[in-house]
């Protein structure tokens, strides 16, 4: 049988923790910097948080988005298409970014009491 | 990730989303690394989007025929619509039976002994029909009430129904002396009521499979909601 060392099992766990995983936020993030299309997404988001969106899960969280009214396509660029966000789209990721920090912030406050 | 793959895993998706995501969407694949991970990720996603549509996306796009029989008739599409389905899937089982006893044992009087060479397979292509088709309607009907979005009162009866027929169902393989081949199907309902465990245990095994695929939908789409 195989085994696994502690330390693997701890490089994974903090692996896991470290790849924020909401693929409708990440693209909204992506997209905060300026239009882009699918394959810019994916690398921009990958150095972003370290976060490997696949293509089916990319398009899943755009269709939505698009669908939300959050993000917009823009003209095709030689079959790719870009997109950009939306002032609702600005709107909903820094409501959501001003919780996460406020939520940020206090766990870590919590964590220096320790 | 080679064009003709691209394309292929493209066709996974419903025509709705392909007629608005299609050509994009397959540009980008063929940036990417034709690796096993990147098409588990796209069958998988083309799969919820085929269970779990995006709101709004398919709007006046989805088959709006049978939308209308789900509100018309719900008893016809999730209940005798899957039991004929039922029957159907029986009947070829029992006719795999009856043609293999006569093909591989017309000298014994009954198909229910040990055979091999091809007759293992042929035997088995009847048995595997007959044990999947409860299971395989049942996922059906989960499939047309995860996209019809119906009240769950008909779904529900729909699949009781067939995991008490897929429970109590019996073949029976006779012949008379000298005669012809016999094979019938019955229904054990009566000593199904009186607590016999096989059939009860059957009936139950059919009702959780079937009911899984919906709980599962269930449990993602909460997930996704929040």
């Amino acid at each position: 049988m195989r085994s696994t060392s502690p330390n693997v099992v701890v490089r994974q766990r903090d692996s896991a923790l470290e790849n924020f995983s909401d693929p409708p936020m990440l693209v909204l993030a992506s997209l905060a910097e300026g239009p882009k299309h699918g394959h810019a997404m994916i690398d921009d988001i990958a150095g972003l948080c370290g976060t490997h969106l696949g293509p089916g899960t990319l398009y899943g969280a755009i269709a939505r988005l698009e669908q939300q009214g959050l993000i917009e396509p823009l003209a095709a660029e030689d079959r790719r298409r870009p997109y950009r966000i939306t002032a609702e789209g600005s709107r909903v990721l820094r409501a959501r970014l001003t919780t996460l920090h406020k939520f940020s912030k206090a766990g870590l406050k919590r964590l220096e009491a320790l | 990730m080679r064009a003709g793959v691209a394309k292929l895993l493209v066709r996974l998706y419903p025509r709705y989303w392909r007629d608005r995501y299609g050509e994009e969407f397959e540009a980008l694949l063929q940036t990417r690394a034709g690796n096993l991970r990147t098409s588990a990720n796209v069958i998988w996603s083309a799969l919820r989007e085929r269970v779990s549509p995006t709101p709004g996306l398919n709007q006046g796009r989805r088959s709006v025929q049978l939308h209308s029989w789900c509100m018309r008739a719900p008893w016809a599409v999730f209940g005798l619509g899957p039991l004929l389905f039922l029957a159907v899937a029986y009947f070829v089982a029992c006719f795999i039976l009856w043609s293999g006893w006569r093909m591989f044992l017309p000298q014994s009087n009954t198909p229910f002994i040990p055979v091999g060479g091809y007759a293992v397979f042929y035997f088995e292509a009847g048995k595997l029909l007959y044990y999947a088709a409860p299971i395989l309607v049942g996922w059906a009907v989960v499939l047309v009430c995860a996209r019809q979005n119906p009240k769950a009162v008909w779904p529900g009866v729909g699949l009781v129904l067939i995991a008490l027929v897929g429970g109590t169902t019996q073949v029976h393989a006779y012949r008379a002396a000298g005669g012809p081949e016999h094979v019938s199907l019955g229904f054990a309902l009566g000593s199904f009521l009186h607590g016999i465990p096989g059939g009860a245990s059957h009936a139950l095994m059919i009702l959780s499979l079937t009911m899984l695929p919906f709980v599962v939908w269930r449990f993602q789409k909460d997930l996704a909601s929040r």
